[in-house]
């Protein structure tokens, strides 16, 4: 840390808020693992008081980013920025090393596609329902057509008038989880949205940006390029911490908005179900989109038009471990603290239960509730965009 | 004893919890909530569970250094920090509500449990636990009851020590005593032993659990806010709401600087600025109240108020109460470092105490934000300034001096709620005289021989001898 760091550390006034949302404190109850913990060590070394030491790095590498306590801090303090500075930096110095899964997959983001590519097996593999990664919930994706020429496709046969938007597919979402993307397709375009997904555009940044490597600004000066001429109301996000990240790349220029919120406004067409669906929707709200995009949650009319009926889950605005990438880089963290989480699916009401959230990386983490046996009764999990999906169109 | 002796024997007492000695663990817990000052312990520990707390008490006398308890650090004078270094003892892992008995209205706690966990716990069967600090997202019981906290609903509800039926606690070598307990009364004596534990400041035991009192939550609630041009026209509403019949359970002042800064906040609730404001809440039996309502909003327009706003919405409530309560915080946008006093001075003095703050902090060129019980008249003056500049302090040093000798001619105390902790120990000469302070010191000493716990705190007299 370079002592003319001109971000504010010092606008914290220790008055101690931010420790009851912090899960790595709840989870530890040791000071030094919470936001004003940790933002005591950078500060000190920041200023020549401490020394750069492991202890620090441990404490740092143990946050999951998830701004909780932005959204608590009444100093205003911009965690979510020193937080992120500090990770590249520990990252640049070897303090913070990121598992090779991530170093992996930024050296594939880096180039284009190739991420795309290389992952590409793993939607064959998801759709013959072979058992995989923990991760990686079940589904079934399309193997060769990618969001782009389907929304093209679509929006060839129902020529829809309404609203202008492009569609941030994501990088993993594409290349892993594609029929989410194309879910959201069927949605905007059912409720009357013009669609565009530029071909030009590539990761948001988010998985580097939390993992500390380098590459990011490339990134966003390519999405700025794919979505700069595309003359559209707003760009949509379907995974909170992707949009968030791209509204730090796009906005004020071009506004960024979760599809869900969107989707709130223009009051989504509901969905019927049959009198005997059993399912019972238990909403999590993602950290990002809380304390990232300032969203207030999911909007009810959004979550009344899934047709099934919903209450938000226990500690839903807590984290559920997944921080982005936090699942694959301290995965034994991430793990207790969804254990904490996941217990209410036990004996949550529904046959079976969904847990149902808005962004692909929790959905991920959620899965992992039901493959390493954290929770033993059959659940679903699904993005709320899939329960208002009206099917092929 | 060098440090890696000491990690030794602490993870010797210690094997479940944690022990934490190095200098950036350390760096952690230099500070409580008065963030500008720190203050190095030589080590952290953080027991396990009631038990674990137990066998380190056992040993802590052989370990020959300062052992200060600290529960989530929130504290605003200096408490619970190794002023002569030490061993601070973290009660995270002390969170079990171990009982609850909600025909009876009581509970029985651990000391790390926080208030808000409590009412999280409490709320579904209709109870609540009145002390309300500001910091009750976080803070625990254990500080609570250690600060004898208040909060701005004890101006009806009164303060800590109105709600401990009973304190079980250890002392130095280990033992354990109960002082009181779930009948609450005063224990097997005529005298109220366990008075002497509550707003003790960690200086007499280490406290493991409490027996505390809890109240049916009221019926209806109605909560007023009234704007003020001048501080006269306020104090008069404050004096005519103390004497009204219904009885506010809570009477809150912010000044001008304090609306300006909530407004700009995420905290923002539409405060118009420029103004005193009044944030006054009563309660009890639907009945009762609303028939009342309109009568205090009278009271509040005759003192002088042009615009009286009030609501029964728990929405409205909620979102008022949360942008007084994260006024410390809020603090942070203004400035890095402040400081905050506590007096509490007779009501008459109101005006007159805070118009002195204004005009020595003008003088000297000291910004000071104000929030605070009215109805209690216990003044909250915050000091903002810059701590990298030392000449700003001593600055703040003076004028809180100058008040504090203001606060107790005037017939007021140095501390209403937050202790007196080492930020306020300079002051107690002003209270205390030799015969007075010797009493004072040998309350402590019958406990704690040596001022082992928490030295260097409420007295500065009070130094650890090894």
């Amino acid at each position: 840390m370079k002592p003319e760091s001109k971000l504010p550390f010092s606008n914290c006034t220790h008055c101690g808020l931010c420790l009851p949302v912090c899960p790595t404190y709840q989870q530890s109850g040791d000071e030094n693992n919470s936001p004003r913990g940790r933002l005591r060590l950078w500060s000190e070394e920041a200023a020549g008081r401490l020394p750069a030491d492991p202890w620090t790095d441990f404490y740092s590498a143990q946050c999951l980013g998830c701004l909780a306590c932005e959204s608590a801090c009444p100093a205003h303090v911009p965690y979510g920025q020193l937080f992120e500075r500090t990770r590249h930096e520990q990252a640049s110095t070897g303090r913070f090393r990121p598992r090779l899964p991530l170093r992996l997959a930024a050296a594939l983001l880096r180039r284009g596609r190739l991420l795309d590519l290389a992952l590409s097996p793993l939607r064959l593999w998801r759709r013959l329902g072979l058992p995989l990664h923990p991760l990686l919930p079940p589904g079934r994706p399309a193997l060769w057509q990618d969001s782009a020429s389907y929304a093209a496709a679509l929006m060839q046969r129902h020529r829809p008038n309404g609203p202008r938007v492009a569609l941030l597919t994501g990088c993993l979402t594409e290349a892993a989880l594609r029929e989410i993307n194309f879910a959201t397709l069927r949605v905007l375009i059912e409720n009357n949205c013009q669609v565009v997904v530029p071909r030009q555009q590539v990761c948001c940044g988010a998985m580097l940006e939390h993992s500390g490597q380098d590459g990011v600004e490339a990134l966003r000066q390519r999405n700025r390029d794919a979505f700069a001429s595309l003359e559209v109301e707003a760009v949509l996000s379907n995974a909170a911490g992707c949009g968030f990240a791209l509204q730090k790349t796009l906005q004020p220029e071009i506004a960024v908005r979760d599809v869900l919120s969107f989707l709130a406004e223009l009051g989504p067409k509901r969905r019927q179900r049959a009198a005997n669906d059993g399912r019972r929707l238990h909403v999590d709200l993602p950290c990002h989109l809380l304390h990232g995009q300032r969203q207030g949650g999911i909007a009810p009319s959004v979550l009344d038009a899934t047709g099934l009926p919903w209450a938000l889950a226990p500690m839903a605005a807590e984290c559920c471990g997944s921080g982005g990438v936090y699942n694959v880089q301290q995965p034994a963290e991430a793990r207790a603290i969804l254990q904490r989480k996941a217990a209410f699916l036990e004996q949550a009401a529904g046959d079976p239960p969904v847990l149902a959230t808005a962004n692909p990386v929790c959905m991920m983490q959620w899965h992992s509730a039901r493959s390493l046996g954290l929770v033993n009764r059959h659940f679903e999990v699904r993005h709320v965009l899939e329960l208002l999906d009206p099917g092929p169109l | 004893m060098n440090a890696a002796d000491l990690a030794r024997q602490l993870r010797a007492l210690l094997p479940r919890g944690r022990v934490l000695t190095s200098a950036p663990q350390l760096a952690g817990y230099a500070s409580d909530g008065l963030g500008f000052k720190a203050w190095l312990p030589d080590a952290v520990v953080i027991p396990a569970d009631a038990q674990e707390l137990a066998q380190f008490m056992r040993g802590a006398v052989a370990l020959n250094l300062p052992v200060i308890m600290r529960g989530a650090g929130t504290s605003l004078s200096g408490g619970p920090v190794a002023a002569q270094g030490g061993v601070v003892v973290h009660t995270s892992g002390l969170r079990a509500i171990r009982h609850l008995e909600a025909n009876g209205l009581w509970c029985e706690v651990e000391c790390g449990v926080s208030l808000q966990e409590l009412e999280q716990v409490l709320l579904p069967h209709g109870l609540f636990y009145p002390p309300d600090p500001s910091s009750g997202p976080v803070c625990t019981l254990g500080g609570n009851v250690a600060s004898n906290a208040g909060g701005a609903h004890c101006f009806r509800y009164g303060v800590t020590s109105n709600y401990v039926l009973g304190v079980e606690a250890l002392m130095l070598d280990g033992s354990l005593h109960r002082f009181g307990g779930p009948a609450g009364g005063r224990g097997p004596w005529r005298e109220d032993w366990k008075r002497f534990m509550i707003g003790s400041e960690g200086t007499l035991a280490a406290f493991t659990r409490f027996w505390l009192r809890l109240l049916p939550l009221p019926e209806k609630i109605w909560t007023f806010r009234a704007t003020f041009a001048d501080l006269r026209a306020t104090e008069a509403a404050i004096h005519a709401l103390v004497a009204h019949p219904s009885a506010p359970a809570a009477i809150e002042l912010l000044d001008p600087r304090a609306v300006a800064m909530v407004e700009s906040s995420q905290m923002a609730c539409g405060l118009p600025q420029g103004s005193f404001m009044l944030l006054v809440e009563i309660d009890g039996p639907a009945a009762l109240v609303d028939g009342r309502v309109a009568e205090v909003a009278q009271l509040l327009r005759d003192a002088g108020s042009g615009d009286v706003q009030f609501s029964d919405e728990a929405a409205i409530r909620q979102r008022l109460w949360k942008a007084r309560k994260a006024a410390g915080g809020l603090l942070g946008q203004l400035s890095p470092s402040y400081v905050v006093q506590d007096a509490v001075i007779p009501k008459r003095a109101l005006a007159e105490v805070l118009q002195l703050v204004y005009d020595e902090a003008d003088a000297a060129g000291i910004a000071t934000v104000n929030i605070f019980h009215a109805g209690d008249g216990n003044l909250h003056p915050n000091f903002l300034f810059d701590a990298r500049q030392p000449d700003q302090l001593e600055k703040v040093e003076r004028i809180s001096k100058r008040l504090m000798q203001r606060v107790v001619e005037v017939g007021g105390t140095l501390s209403g709620e937050h202790g007196i902790g080492n930020d306020k120990a300079a002051y107690m000469p002003m209270v205390f005289g030799i015969v007075g302070t010797r009493l004072q010191l040998a309350v402590a000493a019958a406990f704690n021989p040596a001022h082992q716990l928490n030295p260097l705190k409420v007295f500065e007299q009070r130094r650890f001898c090894a």
